[in-house]
């Protein structure tokens, strides 16, 4: 994904492309693709087809229908009935995932930076530890959480999330930058240690700006993880706490369930992890695999 | 004529001295931090495990232990070896239907014709659903008076089926949510490693005339491998403990068709409330987790080798 | 400015011994090279210097004072890196402004200024201040790497093969370059490299290290006309040194070296050495002359090869089942041609052959002439 100008591989195939581009295995193969890529797109755009209809038309009609954003008034609290506080599922959302991101920087800039320069005992199995929470099932942590933080009052607070979010957002940041700073000759910052700055001084001013755009996609692919979250925020949460992902499955449920709203509701959950992945799309290879594929 | 103050003799005596301890205790100083944070996470690991050695519940704020009850209980258990059936089957099913379709959707993009290189920039957008959300919209979708599956399939006379109500269709929804979120994520991977391919063996097979599967068997595939199998232990391992996908469109359903191993300790720990039974099947399943995550270092460590290398 | 000294360093990397109990003393303002082949511990010897590397043993002093334990930004060291650790984000100027700017070396920004513009206009980079690192040729950022160190007081300068990405144009007038400057030559120097012909040109003194040890310390003449044994001798001189096996001929208190085929006996004068003793009789191919020349020792063989090596050739003459190599003005060569080349005694070295340890010879004239090395430098390396 990186630099596709660049990659030589990428233009020769492009060439060969070019030559191809008409014979009939080429339109087959284009027409395979395009059928993939209706089936990933077409829920997302029939969705927001489903939100932009008044209730009668959800029944009535697919796609002939004059869009209405009565849905997203409803969902928002913008109406008269103003029933679902989803406005604050978001800020709870925006919080606790901004939270539990900024957390994990603070603690894991620097362990990765140690990670990545220096082999000390020890340090090997808090790695291979941090590693295990990410595919540690949830529930495992969860229900003596749950019982911990029915106890100490942390039960459906921002704090209690941004606490268990770590376990998202900590192995992928601390993962991530390390294989950032392994990436960075360590002679860089040995030359601004005997150009006079101390170890500090060298890493904020030579290493940390070298990083900062692996840094940043790291932060935001946490940020996207947290956000999606749902199992946390469903048994965790009570009605203060609660976050979008939890928030928009409530639509689903009652007796007479609210489709269009549902689908609103989904919509601007999803708005805020795809604007940001759209912005990380050239790190976020080796992001999902914690740096073990450099995309 | 060259800058800096000179520092008077005593000064520069002390300068900067630094004894080799405390020089080799800076990484740990550094890492001081992630391990609080770590204990801090791993305190209720700890708890959960004696959770599951005890018979903890809501009812019985005062537990006990009770040694190895809980797990001859599960174990004996036809409830916990059909979950352990429709995890494997759901696991299998959803990895294998993945990487295999991910690869094809590599292979295809790698064409960078003009439709693939116009589409490529959209292909991550399932993965950044959540799948909480993913699986609402395709439970919109399959729902019967508003969903429009059933009707762009009744044109192929598939226009009447019933998605969540029998066993096998419900066990084939889940996969397909599954799939529609997380091809992109094998096909992601195997595109950057198609990209990362050395073109010289590819240019020397094509002067020799191979056919494409001659080439795709002995050459892309074997070179691919690394990047396949990092993309399949992490789905692999992510599917093991699937929820949200499952608890969404069918909540273990009908009956217990989809009871995947975290949804049934969902059901025993927090509507029942029976805390060490649900958290005796986490410490099952994260014990086969715990010895896959042994498996996915090796992997890690050699396709980073193998990275470094190419 | 001030004296290095460097006490029985050892650097262990897990199993590795990279460094095994190293001494080294290089005076104030001295030009001191360490030469080896690579892996010899040379880069880990500046870093142990610098304080980047902690030693596993032994002790580093600068200017008397022991610095093992002091932090690598209060030591008064600069160094040039081999892959120059130049800051990508930074521009030329930037960089070499870089540790004008910490608290230790700073200067005001006039006088920063000014004194950049002067370094980078004798390094011939005074048109570059605004480029960035990535848009600079390897020989431009080469002397961009020079002039960060230059710019900033130090009392040590560790330059780690400075010149070992140039091409060879570029690298000889580096080299000649590197001479020139004031700064070099003032200030206590530790030089790193694995070409001999820097080593020759610019040290004042050369160490010669292998696995992590030091072979020898001498200056260039030492080490061309008296190395300690044949890896020394091999370590100098292109095409390298030839070496003849056979053993030693005692009668009448007088020792001669002869082949074990015969074809080749040459008198050595008085040599502690028993009768069959194995050795190898070292001469450089650029010691010898075509043709038998009074006072010298004839060897006789046949022309094997001939191969151009710039305005010169390099002949290969097959002696029974050796070869040794010859470079020549001489054009008329003839490979299978009968030749006679003479071997000057002054230059012969006697090796032992299983220790590899030089044996001294007593030979008349000495060795205090010109060295060869000069010869060597104009006329390239092959």
């Amino acid at each position: 994904m990186a630099a596709i100008e660049a990659n030589p591989v990428l233009a020769e195939q492009e060439e060969r492309a070019a030559t191809r581009r008409w014979s009939v295995g080429g339109i087959a193969l284009d027409l395979l693709t395009i059928v993939y890529f209706i089936f990933a797109l077409f829920p997302l755009v029939w969705m927001l087809l489903l939100s932009l209809k008044t209730p009668d038309q959800l029944f009535t009609t697919y796609f002939r229908f004059t869009p209405t954003l009565d849905s997203y008034r409803a969902v928002l609290g913008l109406d008269a009935s103003g029933s679902v506080p989803f406005v604050r599922f978001f800020i709870n959302s925006l919080i606790v995932s901004f939270g539990a991101v900024l957390i994990s920087l603070l603690v894991g800039v620097p362990a990765a930076y140690a990670f990545a320069r220096y082999q000390f005992k020890g340090g090997e199995s808090l790695l291979f530890t941090l590693l295990s929470f990410r595919f540690a099932p949830e529930l495992m942590v969860i229900i003596p959480i749950y019982v911990i933080y029915q106890r100490i009052g942390l039960f459906d607070t921002h704090l209690g999330l941004i606490w268990v979010y770590q376990l998202i957002t900590l192995p992928l940041i601390v993962w991530i930058l390390r294989s950032y700073f392994q990436d960075l000759t360590p002679e860089l910052e040995q030359s601004a240690l005997l150009d006079g700055y101390s170890r500090p001084q060298a890493f904020v001013k030579v290493a940390l700006p070298l990083v900062k755009p692996g840094m940043a996609a790291a932060a935001l692919l946490a940020f996207i993880f947290a956000w999606n979250s749902f199992i946390f925020p469903f048994i965790l949460t009570g009605s203060n706490a609660q976050t979008v992902t939890v928030g928009a499955l409530s639509f689903m449920g009652g007796a007479t369930p609210r489709y269009n709203l549902t689908a609103a509701a989904a919509l601007i959950a999803l708005i805020p992890p795809l604007l940001l992945a759209l912005s990380i799309q050239r790190y976020l290879v080796r992001g999902l695999t914690f740096g073990a594929v450099k995309g | 004529m060259r800058g800096g103050t000179a520092l008077a003799p005593t000064e520069q005596a002390n300068d900067g001295l630094l004894p080799a301890w405390r020089r080799s205790a800076r990484p740990y100083l550094l890492v001081i931090p992630a391990v609080a944070l770590t204990i801090g996470i791993l305190y209720p690991f700890v708890q959960g495990a004696i959770y599951a050695f005890q018979n903890y519940k809501a009812t019985r704020p005062n537990p006990e232990f009770i040694g190895f009850r809980n797990f001859e209980r599960i174990l004996t258990d036809d409830k916990f070896w059909h979950s352990v059936g429709v995890t494997a089957k759901f696991a299998i099913g959803a990895t294998l239907v993945e990487t295999v379709l991910g690869v094809a959707i590599a292979l295809l993009l790698a064409r960078s014709s003009l439709v693939s290189r116009t589409l490529e920039r959209f292909l991550i957008l399932p993965l950044m659903v959540a799948p909480i959300i993913a699986t609402i919209m395709w439970r919109l979708m399959m729902q019967p008076s508003v969903g429009i599956l059933n009707y762009v399939l009744s044109p192929i006379g598939l226009g009447n089926q019933a998605w969540t109500d029998t066993p096998a269709m419900a066990m084939f929804s889940v996969i397909l949510i599954d799939v529609w979120i997380f091809t992109p994520f094998v096909a992601l991977l195997v595109l950057a490693g198609l990209r990362s391919l050395p073109r010289a063996p590819f240019e020397a097979a094509a002067v020799e005339g191979a056919s494409f599967w001659f080439t795709f068997r002995n050459l892309t595939l074997p070179m691919l491998w690394p990047y396949i199998l990092v993309a399949v232990i992490f789905r692999l391992m992510d599917s093991l403990k699937v929820f949200d996908v499952i608890f969404a469109l069918t909540g273990g359903g009908p009956g217990n068709a989809t009871m995947a191993l975290q949804i049934q300790a969902y059901q025993d720990a927090i509507p029942f409330s029976n805390f060490s039974i649900g958290q005796t099947y986490m410490l099952i399943l994260w014990f086969v987790v715990y010895l896959a995550t042994f498996g996915l270092i090796k992997v890690l460590a050699k396709a980073q080798a193998r990275a470094a290398g190419v | 400015m001030a004296t290095l000294e460097v006490r029985g360093v050892r650097k262990e990397f897990g199993k590795l011994v990279a460094l095994d109990g190293l001494d080294l003393d290089v005076g104030d303002g001295e030009f001191f090279v360490l030469l080896g082949p690579s892996g010899a511990g040379k880069t880990t010897t500046l870093k142990c210097v610098a304080g980047l590397e902690t030693p596993t043993a032994g002790r580093v002093f600068i200017g008397g004072r022991d610095v093992t334990d002091v932090e690598p930004n209060a030591r008064r060291v600069a160094m040039a890196f081999e892959n120059y650790a130049l800051y990508p984000q930074e521009t030329v100027f930037d960089n070499i402004a870089f540790p004008l700017r910490s608290k230790r070396y700073y200067l005001p920004p006039a006088e920063a200024k000014s004194l950049i513009e002067r370094v980078t206009a004798t390094l011939g980079i005074g048109h570059l201040l605004e480029r960035m690192p990535g848009e600079l040729s390897g020989g431009q950022r080469q002397r961009v790497a020079l002039a960060r160190v230059l710019v900033r007081p130090a009392d040590v300068l560790l330059l780690d093969e400075p010149l070992s990405h140039l091409d060879a144009k570029l690298r000889a007038a580096m080299r000649a370059e590197l001479k020139s400057l004031g700064e070099l030559q003032q200030t206590t120097s530790l030089y790193v490299t694995h070409d001999y012909l820097e080593a020759l040109a610019l040290g004042d003194r050369i160490a010669v290290l292998r696995a992590g040890k030091l072979v020898q310390v001498g200056t260039r003449e030492d080490l061309w006309h008296r190395p300690v044994d044949v890896f020394v001798a091999r370590a100098f001189g292109q095409p390298q040194i030839n070496l003849l096996g056979g053993q030693i001929e005692q009668r009448d208190g007088e020792a001669a070296f002869v082949t074990p085929d015969g074809l080749v006996r040459v008198p050595l004068g008085p040599v502690d050495l028993p009768s069959g003793a194995a050795v190898e009789l070292g001469v450089r191919p650029r010691d010898l002359v075509f043709g038998e020349e009074p006072g010298m020792h004839p060897l006789r063989g046949r022309i094997y090869v001939v191969e151009p090596l710039g305005r010169q050739r390099e002949a290969t003459i097959q002696i029974g089942s050796q070869q040794i190599a010859v470079v020549t003005p001489f054009e008329d060569l003839q490979p299978d041609a009968l030749a006679t080349v003479s071997a000057p005694p002054e230059r012969l070295l006697l090796f032992d052959r299983d220790a590899g340890q030089r044996i001294p010879l007593a030979m008349p004239g000495g060795v205090e002439e010109t060295p060869q090395w000069r010869e060597v430098e104009v006329s390239g390396r092959g």
